[in-house]
């Protein structure tokens, strides 16, 4: 796999004013390898992502996509890279092989290239229906419209790919479809992939390798599988009809177990062989008159990842994918 | 976390300037169909001023038609001839709209960040827009033509005068379109880029709008006489009314060319400042 594929981040910073939107991250995105970058809303994830795209200039540090340096070579990485911005940007008065077949045009491809380019990159997107095709796109609906907005950043075939919290506010059958295409354009192209998302199922499912964004900076980083395995344990999480339950199990149940985490309602009890101490717990909390609402048993998740680093559960806004008025 | 060991400064690979690109006249032609298409598919955006310019012309020639018969300077001529490149200016002030209107569509739509990405000539965003709203404009010209032909107007330089007045319609447009393209830009705002097309109403008044510039005086005088615009209508009267002057139309060339200038470097340096990296 070339090394021109790779995206190399040096002490990356971007401020508006006193606000460090990202605080001095460094990173190294291998070629051919899906990069997760993980993190609540407003945590920089778009910010980094609008300067390794050239969208704006970091404040300090030193950052290369594909070889080529972000502030001082822009043309050449706008070449090299497709990107998919969290909103979507596309005119809604023309049709989708039209906004299409110039994209292509525009990157050097001749008129019949460019309509042959088009009409394949709707075939990938499975916008090709000729009813689909001749709609103009403000008739189609979120998922359509993201999916058409991933053809665009394909269509001069880049060798790198951005994409910004490509599935927000779609449908899990639309958010299978883009995953489906996100794995083939990696497996079978080769195409190196920097996605951020608030999907932790999705980070899971696509990313070779994933970081955890937590205002402006890197938390933690490496591959999910990895992550999970450094929680070194299952876990019961034990649900509470309120918060106050829930605190008086933690305390309860805390020297049963190596680690114990309360969100909200839920208690999280770590422990290697958790499975075999749950007649324990459920003995200890009847003793303690502590109703639960509902026991689990689970390896960890991402989700146990993310709590760890950031003391938080991620919460996911999922929108309606309605079509546009 | 994975260190990273060296500066990317020092990775960094050299520029590949050999790269096809589309050539510049074919991405102006490209972005002026697209944005011919787009307008026509809106035409809510393009009827208004056809209406207006109508409205104006049968205004103008009801209220003022027998002027001809007492003001100095024009007897024997049609003031429909006379009065009709004013209301071709006045055309061309609503019409450029659309040019800046199209650019604060795609600007909220994302569409023009998205064009930012690609290696689109700078030149060719601001062009496509401006030539066709100015395309928009010719076309109201020749049905207000059409219409004036209806009402008795007699082209004194026939179909050659016609034309002569489309391409001087074509560049007033194109000048117009300009500047609500750099207000578009500066401001991304609908309503201020909306605006921007009345801030030149003053300027077409400020010209022989109504009479000869031989009968006006004073300041009013002044100012008709260093207005560009003065100069465009001029031309138009003359072909429609009096026949060739070379003089007259060389002048309105330069008018047009000096405020397409203006207006085009007004636009190109707000693209620049839009398009900065921040």
């Amino acid at each position: 796999m070339s090394q021109s594929r790779e995206i190399i981040a040096h002490d990356l910073v971007k401020r508006y004013g006193d606000f460090a939107a990202v605080d001095n991250i460094s990173f190294k995105v291998n070629a051919g390898e899906v990069y997760g970058f993980l993190g609540p809303n407003g945590a920089g994830k778009s910010t980094t992502v609008t300067m390794l795209t050239t969208l704006s200039l970091p404040t300090s540090g030193t950052a290369t996509v594909g070889g080529f340096d972000i502030t001082r070579q822009a043309n050449d990485v706008r070449r090299i890279s497709g990107v998919t911005l969290q909103d979507v940007g596309l005119d809604p008065l023309m049709t989708s092989l039209e906004l299409l077949t110039i994209q292509s045009r525009l990157f050097g491809m001749n008129s019949k290239q460019a309509k042959d380019r088009a009409m394949e990159l709707l075939a990938i997107v499975k916008l090709n229906e000729p009813g689909v095709i001749k709609r103009p796109v403000g008739k189609y609906s979120g998922g359509m419209r993201r999916r058409l907005d991933l053809a665009m950043g394909l269509a001069h075939e880049p060798e790198i790919l951005f994409l910004d919290e490509p599935t927000t506010g779609l449908d899990p059958a639309s958010r299978r479809d883009i995953w489906a295409e996100v794995r083939r354009l990696n497996r079978e192209l080769g195409m190196t992939i920097f996605l951020t998302t608030q999907y932790l199922e999705e980070a899971d499912e696509l990313a070779d390798r994933i970081a955890i964004m937590v205002k402006g900076k890197i938390a933690i980083e490496g591959q999910p599988e990895a992550l999970k395995s450094s929680l070194g344990s299952e876990s019961i999480n034990v649900t509470f009809k309120d918060a106050d339950s829930a605190a008086s199990a933690k305390d309860e149940l805390a020297e049963m177990f190596d680690r114990v985490q309360l969100d909200r309602r839920m208690v999280r009890l770590y422990k290697n062989g958790a499975a075999q101490v749950v007649p324990a717990v459920v003995n200890r909390l009847n003793e303690r008159a502590l109703v639960p609402t509902s026991l689990t048993l689970t390896t960890p998740t991402l989700d146990d990842v993310f709590l760890q680093v950031t003391g938080q559960t991620i919460n996911n806004d999922t929108e309606e994918d309605e079509p546009a008025a | 976390m994975t260190s990273v060991s060296t500066a990317p400064s020092a990775l960094t690979r050299a520029s590949e300037t050999d790269h096809p690109s589309m050539p510049f006249v074919s991405q102006v032609v490209m972005m002026t169909r697209r944005s011919l298409m787009t307008s026509f598919r809106d035409p809510v955006a393009i009827l208004p001023g056809f209406f207006i310019n109508m409205f104006f012309l049968f205004i103008y020639t009801g209220s003022l038609g027998t002027a001809s018969n007492f003001l100095p300077g024009l007897a024997g001529q049609s003031y429909l001839g006379f009065i009709l490149p004013f209301s071709v200016i006045s055309a061309s002030l609503g019409t450029s709209g659309i040019a800046g209107q199209s650019i604060v569509r795609d600007i909220e739509r994302g569409y023009f960040d998205k064009l930012l990405l690609t290696p689109i000539n700078r030149w060719a965003l601001l062009l496509g827009p401006m030539i066709s709203a100015s395309f928009i404009l010719v076309l109201q010209t020749l049905l207000v033509v059409g219409v004036a032909v209806l009402m008795g107007l007699r082209p004194e330089t026939g179909i050659p005068g016609v034309a002569a007045l489309l391409v001087l319609s074509l560049l007033t447009g194109i000048a117009f379109a300009g500047f609500t393209v750099a207000i578009a830009l500066r401001t991304g705002s609908a309503a201020a880029t909306q605006g921007a097309g009345f801030l030149f109403f003053p300027l077409s008044f400020l010209t022989a709008t109504f009479v000869p510039l031989s009968l006006l005086s004073g300041w009013i005088r002044t100012a008709a006489e260093i207005n560009p615009i003065t100069y465009i209508i001029d031309a138009g009267r003359a072909v429609l009314n009096t026949g060739w002057d070379n003089d007259i139309m060389i002048r309105a060339l330069i008018a047009c060319f000096v405020l397409g200038g203006i207006t085009f470097t007004f636009a190109l340096t707000s693209l620049r400042a839009r398009a900065r990296r921040k």
